[in-house]
């Protein structure tokens, strides 16, 4: 298949850059696919998980959440606030993030902010436990 | 004369490990400094793109009503400041402090570093938040928690505006404290910018306006993390070169003392030799 040029972009540095056939992600919209020869494009990225395949049509499966995707001339950016692939991300972490959410968000006298954070974690860490 | 010798010879040797310390505290400096830097260039091109995607959309939306961007009548400020975690930097932290303390209209302050949350605990002032207390542990995801925060309080009309000081650094001998306005977003695209975004068919989904907003915060917390990666280069920076004057200063103290224990021991001896002479003669 035909493929084009993709970069993930991070705070952290430069998570890939080659040539790929296919990225899938979650946009604030929904999910979307892009493939090569799409038109100029720019959307937000919600959170949830993202795969991507490259030129010798391996799959990668990542977690990625926030950020934005865009591509310009055939190329695409996808610049992601977290970008995890699938084996760096710790399960046993997540999984305790996630007890540890649910903990918080089962006690009642909460304030609105400590409520946001803790359903903040909780929707990470399940972001990061269905990436497997 | 045996008393003041002994003096002196202590005294050497309290500034000698003096000038131990401070000798270790700018080699320490000067490798996180290394460190500091390098963390910045690897962030860089993230925001940059950001930055670059914010502003064709502002060029491409000109009647955009994005309440990021909308300027407010009232002059209630935020104010963001981002000091250090230790003293021993030179004028870093009351430079920086002395600039916060200098705006106007100040009605909530949000400290990061140590000496910030003391500061302004020490004065009553109104905190938003007292968790960013060290600032050379902040990682990039608490950054992202902090500017959705203030993004979230500013579109409920805490305050009109949202400003940030940190310290630019500009070499390694000069930091200057600045402010700089954060909120609302103030981006103005250039006409040929415009233009090219008038010949783009770039394709905004589900609008160009949705995409800017979420992307407002991020937008934010890549200004905090630079401002943050910034200012702690540039503390590191202030302890270096002060941490080298006071290694310089000590080490002619130790001159100047050594002078005086020679002096003092030359003497010793010529009352010795005297004391000698005096009691052969008779």
């Amino acid at each position: 298949m035909t493929t084009f040029h993709l970069q993930v972009v991070t705070p952290d540095g430069c998570a890939f850059d080659g040539q790929a056939e296919r990225v899938v992600c979650r946009s604030i919209a929904g999910d979307i696919c892009i493939l090569a020869r799409h038109t100029d494009f720019c959307t937000a990225l919600g959170m949830g998980e993202a795969h991507i395949v490259d030129a010798e049509g391996n799959r990668r499966r990542a977690a990625c959440m926030g950020g934005l995707l865009s591509v310009v001339n055939g190329e695409a950016h996808l610049i992601a606030t977290t970008w995890e692939w699938a084996e760096q991300i710790d399960q046993a972490r997540a999984e305790a993030s996630k007890k540890r959410a649910e903990e918080i968000l089962r006690q009642k006298n909460l304030d609105n902010r400590e409520y946001e954070l803790a359903q903040a974690r909780l929707k990470r860490a399940l972001v990061r436990t269905s990436v497997r | 004369m045996a008393g003041s010798m002994k003096n002196i010879k202590l005294r050497i040797k309290s500034v000698q490990s003096t000038m131990q310390i401070t000798k270790a505290m700018e080699l320490v400096a000067s490798s996180k400094m290394r460190r500091a830097k390098e963390r910045v260039e690897q962030s860089r091109p993230y925001f940059h793109v950001l930055h670059d995607s914010l502003v064709q959309i502002c060029a491409a939306h000109q009647d955009m009503r994005s309440p990021y961007l909308k300027k407010r009548e009232g002059g209630r400020t935020l104010l963001v400041v981002i000091a250090g975690d230790r003293g021993l930097a030179g004028g870093y932290n009351s430079n920086l402090l002395k600039l916060a303390d200098a705006q106007p209209e100040v009605v909530c302050v949000l400290p990061i570093g140590k000496r910030a949350v003391e500061h302004y605990q020490r004065r009553g002032a109104n905190l938003l938040s007292q968790e960013y207390a060290q600032a050379a542990d902040m990682s990039v995801g608490d950054c992202f928690e902090l500017s959705r925060l203030v993004a979230a309080s500013f579109l409920k009309g805490d305050y009109d505006a949202v400003k940030l000081c940190y310290t630019q650094f500009t070499s390694m001998m000069t930091q200057t404290a600045q402010a700089i306005s954060i909120l609302p977003v103030d981006i103005q695209p250039t006409d040929e910018q415009k233009n090219a975004a008038r010949r783009s068919i770039m394709l905004y989904e589900p609008s160009g306006e949705e995409v800017f907003d979420s992307i407002i915060p991020e937008y934010i917390a890549g200004m905090v993390y630079g401002a943050l990666c910034e200012s702690i280069a540039s503390e590191l920076a202030a302890r270096r070169t002060a941490m080298d004057a006071a290694t310089k200063n000590a080490g002619e103290m130790i001159e100047h003392l050594n002078l005086y224990y020679n002096r003092a021991r030359q003497a010793a001896i010529t009352q010795e030799i005297t004391e000698i002479v005096a009691g052969a003669e008779h």
